[in-house]
């Protein structure tokens, strides 16, 4: 259905599983690599811990979900058995995701690929028209729409979108009823990102395609670069 | 850090439009889960997209079977904190996520969809899913 990012892996964003040994790590798998395994929301399990089995222990997490215990998990991908959605324990099938065994996989550089000719920031006729009527909706003096970046999320960046008054340093992108401003900082990261609105059911609501990113959170409020 | 109301108010009012009941703070959590007689539904919202994208049509779509909770309503997870961290004390002795949804009967917790069961999927094959509990508990 076109829920994750085609580029990053049918099981980035996917709350998976894999065994190593006597262990199991469960977790929302950023990137699973010849290398290694990246989880986000991750929890660790040993066989016998807390009194339980790893099988019972992975029974009760693919019902119920799991405590995470680590925001960030980077294991080793040497000993790791297949990384699985956890959802097929319940389920009994890869619907959403197949299994996957750690590949190779480009590294892609962690440094912002920004040109200096690019655009600022654009925004998708749909967004301009989003922004004008939320605007206009509860108007304000001097407000504008606020794109920036902020720490966090499973990706280590999130976007963040604000209506907001001009600051100082700003760098302001006019647009036709209504300016954006960005700090100097987040220009770095947003430089040639597009914001689009995507109405519907779906209800997506505005969404940032960011050439920058190296990786992207299936839900797209969080990536990397 | 919540996202600006009116942009999240679309994801509110689809749910509302559905007959489904916003749980804005503490209280109104605290009064809804007070009534214990009966079925009930919460689905704790989300602006994930790819989980939520889904969750909230699923619920629209379970909604329009006959046999369905009596009581449906919903908090929206990094919206209204306080009103979703109550609802996750309430909810039982399951781990937060979000989205989820919790089905109840006479105030006990019988079934609990949370989100690695929703991400990935169509909101058809989530709301089959639910229908199929709503038959088993309504």
């Amino acid at each position: 259905m076109g829920t994750f990012h085609d580029d990053k892996g049918p099981l980035h964003g996917i709350t998976v599983f894999a065994r190593e040994g006597d262990t199991v790590y469960v977790g929302r798998c950023d990137t699973l690599t010849a290398t290694h395994l990246v989880l986000h929301d991750a929890d660790i399990h040993v066989e016998g811990q807390d009194g339980r089995s790893n099988d019972e222990y992975l029974q009760r997490a693919a019902r119920f979900g799991i405590w995470k215990k680590h925001e960030t998990l980077v294991v080793a991908a040497g000993g790791l058995g297949p990384v699985q959605p956890l959802g097929d324990r319940v389920r009994g099938g890869g619907k959403a995701a197949p299994a996957a065994t750690p590949t190779a996989e480009a590294t892609a550089p962690a440094v912002p690929k920004p040109a200096a000719d690019d655009a600022l920031v654009t925004l998708t006729a749909g967004a301009v028209a989003e922004v004008r009527r939320l605007l206009l909706a509860e108007p304000g003096p001097g407000r504008g729409l606020r794109l920036g970046v902020a720490g966090g999320g499973c990706s280590g960046l999130t976007y963040k979108v604000e209506f907001d008054a001009r600051r100082d340093g700003d760098l302001v992108v006019p647009q036709e009823g209504f300016e954006v401003y960005l700090d100097r900082k987040s220009a770095i990261y947003l430089r040639g990102v597009t914001l689009d609105h995507e109405p519907g059911l779906a209800s997506r609501g505005f969404q940032f395609r960011n050439p920058n990113a190296t990786n992207t959170c299936g839900c797209g409020e969080s990536f990397a670069v | 850090m919540p996202y600006p109301e009116q942009m999240v108010a679309p994801m509110r009012a689809e749910l509302v439009s559905a007959g489904v009941r916003e749980l804005r703070t503490p209280a109104d959590v605290e009064a809804w889960f007070a009534q214990t007689q009966g079925t009930a539904l919460l689905l704790v919202n989300s602006v994930c997209g790819c989980a939520a994208g889904s969750a909230r049509p699923a619920v629209k779509l379970a909604l329009e079977n006959e046999q369905r909770p009596a009581r449906v309503a919903t908090v929206f997870a990094g919206q209204d904190l306080e009103a979703t961290a109550r609802a996750r004390e309430l909810i039982g002795d399951v781990p937060p996520s979000s989205p989820s949804i919790a089905m109840f009967k006479d105030g006990q917790l019988v079934h609990f969809v949370p989100r690695h069961l929703i991400e990935g999927q169509s909101a058809e094959v989530v709301a089959v899913e639910l229908i199929d509990a709503f038959a088993q508990y309504c």
